[in-house]
């Protein structure tokens, strides 16, 4: 089969293109390279982008499976078992199954990790979701022990069969490995925080006879609303009816901050990708624009070229984009692979890597796209206007010129997109990271206005001072062209997200410190279950409490209680705190209300503090009422006062321990807040905590420094990701731009050994060489700074009035700097060899065009 | 008044397995005021040697003196300074900035050596007047017919008033017309300014705009031009 496209064979256009290759391999395969680098930023970082829920999603579909519904407890003391044959005998339920979900840790020979212990019954086989899997050979059997992920496994060192204790609720219990899950057979499920085992095992393990935490449902076909009313009334108020997977919209929820800093990244990555593509295709231009001339006077018509053109293009960009998205997946395993812990404390976030059919297709479209669209400029001297040789005699170096009203019109376009988003952005915040995008286009079109402003500086320096390397770079940058503008978008976009994003991120990690500093200061030592960030675990104190108030040292022990509560859309983290804390609201986090009146009122009863998301929400302002669900039914609350979300996304509200251990029905501690005499240090006061405790080995003792340290790390590792990407964009466009650069100069070469003949030394090209590639770079740099920082002041805005963080704006300088000077340093780095060896090229050269 | 004096000039280069005798043992005397051809087929050698009289390279056996200095013993450093302050090169494709101005174009060779832009501007400017293009200083080569864009060429060759005028193929990319105009030009000039020039050529027409006329063929020099060659189609 051969078909003619255009009148020309199919086996036309590859040997056209295999000539192609064996006379320009080299240049094919730097914008091969080019290609390649775009798309496999653009697939990593979508990858990372979308691999936080979609982990989730699967798992927490391969625990539900078929339930469609279920009846959850609000607190982490569960309910009682038996309304699982009540709900199973309500009508319309096929299937009924109960779980109980505790946050513990797992510790093995070679360490602990904080895992979710899922206790499951048979019945839960019946519903698809765990059952589909053969644990042990075909039955449901945990053999009395534990089932591990493999990921956990291999952290803590355990293998099957082996011992591994469980540390919860405050307690530490010894229990067998029944199988490790492996990642061929289980999916989602060897790669997740979550270890199985059977439901009385896991009451057993964790202190809850009896208890459970939710039951799963499957209603008949047709029965769902019916079973629905059944539930609630089952509920009485008490617990929660919702999907099977409402999980995944609480988490969506709570990252959805997350997402939407990552989403503007990926949207930055394929701006920066496409950039890439293009300039790698540019370099390619003069090359094929002869080849254009050369067909048009051998006859062929435009048809034929187009659809040549078209052909060389498609391959090169499936081949190249093929190879991005390999590389890619390699990133986003290599760099972009962590989770937030602090996510991690509240949902069975998973470490898969979720690869969608779309997200390849978006990545390999956008390779394809760029290369098809940069090799477009050839065609245009395939109108009837222009001479079939005109190339041949033009002597521009074959770049395209933006003509000065080009780059006005550009600068306007920046201009007025600059102020119509700062409108668009104050009057609705949530447009922010829309905002971020369009910022991250007007950049560009900053740019070769400053260029041409820069060229003008130049050239009035260079009439005034004596320095050969800067009259060739006036001359070389007299004229803006389309691949010169392309370099330095490049770094202004890398440089835009790094700053933006950075910023913004610095401004949270700020807020963040603050907030936990505060806090934790009501204590000088902390006894909670250890590992547990947002101290949301309760435990059993036992006599804990008493021996610890009387140890050396010891001033006051005062009890703290929180957690968990899912309301709406919301999974709200509860801070309960005694009456007796000195600071029962961190000060820096009160937005709305007086902080010696909303103290006040929380240190009586029916007042808590609310986050500005859920009272924005409820619109709440203070002084006004709201209820919660809480494990005794609806409880009503006053609002004292309005905070930040306390660095938990869905937000927070503090309450006073009363008030919580009567609505949740309970006295234990998820802390034990310990106070100690005056003179007596941090380090001697956890050494007398540890000594009156004795051995309850479930129990984490931690000074306030080492708690705050916790906190700080764990904050900054729930924004890694951010940071790996902003990196990861930084480096790859400064490689990038380095080797467009190196490229470009490289085919000047004949003009370099020109001017050696007109007297000018190897040591005055390479200077030459260098300082204008400082001065695209610069350019670039500062665009991109200068946005940046413009973008980072929206996306602190954004994070505060949108999603409720702390970030105090500050522009980082150091920060900023340090950016401009790593993708400066790395390029300049690259450039310098291939500048040194263009620099050296013989006198001949320049006689063998 | 300078000379430049070729003494027994062999240059051999190694391509792979093979040996190309570019230049075997040529003497040649070009004195002041003097424009000579060095007339060959494509690969005789003709650019070898002008890149021999240029300090571009260095001879393997033989000498090549200018005022007396021997310039194929420079150092890279030296070998500049001499291209910058003593020679003029004129090139087949002009080998312009692009997107600059013609006057800027005919300052390379001083803001090379030194000068500011506005210091070279003014001495560059007779000379551009000097090749008829006063009118048009400040069209960029994109804007300037082949012909204008070599006068342009021939302007920054002479604006450091070089002590010999080295031209390789200077007529390639013209027309006849043009051509003549060229070589014309650069043949008075030698005479205005008494200085030596060497033209490339493989053009016969080329030959008669010249005081002298060699022959380069396989690394040999010979006086006049090789009827053989001339006849033959190029």
């Amino acid at each position: 089969m051969n078909p003619r496209i255009a009148g020309v064979r199919l086996s036309m256009l590859v040997h056209l293109y295999r000539v192609r290759l064996r006379s320009h391999a080299v240049q094919e395969l730097l914008a091969g390279s080019g290609i390649a680098v775009g798309v496999a930023l653009v697939l990593g970082v979508l990858v990372a982008n979308t691999s936080l829920t979609g982990s989730a999603g699967e798992l927490i579909h391969d625990v539900v499976g078929s339930a469609r519904l279920q009846l959850s407890a609000r607190s982490s003391e569960g309910f009682d078992s038996s309304l699982l044959n009540t709900s199973r005998r309500l009508p319309g339920v096929r299937v009924g199954a109960a779980v109980l979900r505790e946050n513990v840790a797992v510790v093995g020979p070679r360490g602990r990790a904080a895992v979710q212990l899922l206790g499951v019954t048979p019945a839960v086989t019946t519903l698809g979701g765990l059952g589909n899997r053969d644990f042990a050979g075909g039955g449901f059997a945990f053999a009395g022990g534990v089932v591990l992920p493999a990921n956990v496994a291999e952290a803590i060192g355990a293998r099957a069969g082996s011992r591994v204790s469980v540390l919860a609720r405050g307690g530490a219990r010894t229990i067998k490995v029944g199988a490790i899950l492996s990642s061929s057979l289980f999916g989602a499920l060897s790669s997740s925080p979550v270890v199985l085992t059977q439901l009385r095992v896991a009451q057993r393990l964790t202190g809850l006879p009896g208890k459970v935490s939710e039951i799963l449902l499957e209603p008949l076909p047709g029965a769902d609303e019916r079973v629905e009313v059944e539930l609630r009334r089952l509920a009485a108020g008490r617990l929660n009816v919702t999907p099977a997977d409402d999980e995944l919209r609480l988490l969506d929820q709570a990252a959805k901050p997350n997402d939407q800093s990552t989403s503007l990244f990926a949207a930055i990555s394929v701006m920066v990708g496409f950039l890439l593509a293009l300039n790698a295709m540019l370099l390619t231009v003069p090359e094929r624009r002869r080849f254009v001339a050369d067909l048009r006077m051998q006859g062929y018509d435009w048809r034929q070229i187009v659809v040549l053109l078209a052909f060389q293009a498609l391959v090169l960009g499936i081949v190249a984009s093929a190879s991005g998205v390999g590389l890619g997946v390699l990133i986003s395993h290599a760099f972009l692979h962590r989770i937030p812990a602090y996510l991690i404390t509240a949902f069975p976030i998973g470490s898969q890597q979720i690869l969608h059919v779309g997200t390849i297709a978006l990545a390999l479209g956008c390779g394809v796209l760029a290369t098809m669209l940069a090799s477009l400029s050839p065609v245009l001297d395939l109108r009837p206007s222009r001479a079939s040789d005109a190339v041949f005699r033009d002597r521009s170096g074959g770049s395209e010129v933006l003509a000065p009203r080009t780059s006005t019109r550009l600068t306007l376009v920046s201009v007025g997109s600059l102020l119509a988003l700062t409108v668009l952005v104050l009057l609705d915040p949530a447009l922010t990271i829309v905002g971020g995008v369009a910022l991250a286009a007007t950049t560009l079109c900053a740019i070769p206005s400053l260029f041409a402003g820069v060229a003008a500086a130049l050239r009035w320096l260079g009439e005034r001072v004596r320095s050969s390397a800067l009259i060739i770079v006036v001359s070389e940058l007299r004229a803006v062209t389309t691949r010169t503008v392309a370099l330095a978008g490049v770094a202004a976009l890398a440089v835009y997200g790094s700053v933006a994003i950075g910023g913004a991120r610095s401004d949270l990690t700020r807020g963040l410190d603050r907030n936990f500093a505060e806090y934790l200061s009501t204590a000088q030592v902390w006894v909670t279950t250890g590992g547990n960030d947002l101290t949301t675990n309760p435990f059993e104190p036992g006599g804990a409490t008493g021996a610890i108030a009387r140890a050396p040292g010891v001033r006051s022990v005062r009890v703290y209680q929180g957690g968990f509560l899912d309301v709406g859309p919301r999974r709200l983290w509860i801070i309960a705190r005694s009456p007796l804390d000195g600071r029962l609201i961190p000060a820096s986090q009160l937005l709305h209300g007086q902080l010696a009146r909303a103290t006040s009122r929380l240190r009586g009863r029916g007042w808590a503090t609310v986050s500005e998301g859920f009272a924005h929400e409820r619109h709440l302002r203070v002084g006004s009422s709201f209820t919660l669900p809480t494990p005794s039914g609806h409880a009503r609350f006053d609002v004292a006062g309005i905070t930040t979300n306390l660095g938990w996304s869905p937000g927070a509200v503090i309450m006073s321990a009363e008030d919580y251990s009567s609505y949740w029905m309970t006295a234990e501690p998820s802390a034990l807040e310990v106070e100690l005499e005056p003179g007596v240090s941090e380090q001697a006061g956890r050494r007398a905590v540890l000594a009156a405790i004795g051995d309850r080995s479930g129990l984490g003792v931690q000074s306030y420094r080492e708690r705050r340290s916790q906190y700080a790390s764990d904050s900054r590792q729930g924004l890694h990701a951010l940071s790996e990407i902003s990196e990861l964009l930084l480096i790859a466009a400064a490689l990038a731009v380095a080797s467009a650069l190196s490229a470009a100069i490289w085919q000047r070469r004949a003009r370099l050994a020109s001017l050696k003949i007109q007297g000018y030394d190897t040591g005055q090209l390479w200077r030459a060489l260098l300082l204008e590639s400082t001065i695209v770079l610069g350019v670039g740099c500062v665009v991109g700074a200068a946005f940046g920082v413009y973008g980072h002041a929206l996306a602190s805005r954004w994070l505060r009035l949108t999603t409720g963080f702390p970030a105090p704006f500050a522009v980082g300088a150091g920060e900023v700097l340090t950016t401009l000077c790593l993708l400066a340093l790395i390029a300049i780095a690259v450039i310098a060899i291939p500048g040194l060896l263009a620099a050296r090229a013989p006198a001949r050269t320049s006689f063998q065009e | 008044m300078s000379t430049l004096e070729l003494r027994e000039i062999t240059k051999h280069y190694t391509t792979g397995v093979e040996t190309v005798r570019a230049v075997d043992g040529v003497s040649l005397t070009v004195t002041g005021g003097e424009f000579v051809a060095l007339y060959g087929p494509s690969g005789s050698g003709k650019t070898t040697l002008l890149l021999l009289a240029a300090g571009l390279t260095s001879p393997d056996k033989g000498s090549i003196l200018f005022d007396g200095r021997d310039v194929g013993m420079l150092n890279e450093r030296d070998g500049a300074i001499y291209r910058r302050r003593d020679v003029g090169f004129v090139f087949q494709s002009f080998h312009l900035m692009p997107h600059t101005s013609a006057l800027d174009n005919a300052t390379i060779k001083l803001t090379g050596g030194g000068y500011n832009l506005r210091e070279a501007r003014s001495k560059a400017l007779p000379w551009l007047q000097r090749v008829g293009l006063g009118e048009r200083t400040e069209q960029t080569p994109e804007q300037l017919s082949m012909g204008e864009r070599q006068r342009v060429a021939i302007a920054r060759a002479l604006v450091n008033e070089p002590s010999l005028l080295l031209a390789d193929e200077p007529t390639g990319n013209l027309d006849s017309k043009r051509s003549r105009e060229i070589l014309a030009l650069m043949r008075d000039i030698c005479h205005e300014r008494h200085i030596p020039g060497l033209l490339v050529t493989h053009d016969p027409d080329a030959t008669r705009f010249v005081d002298r006329v060699y022959t380069l063929r396989d690394g040999h020099l010979a006086d006049g031009i090789d009827p053989e060659l001339a006849a033959s189609p190029p």
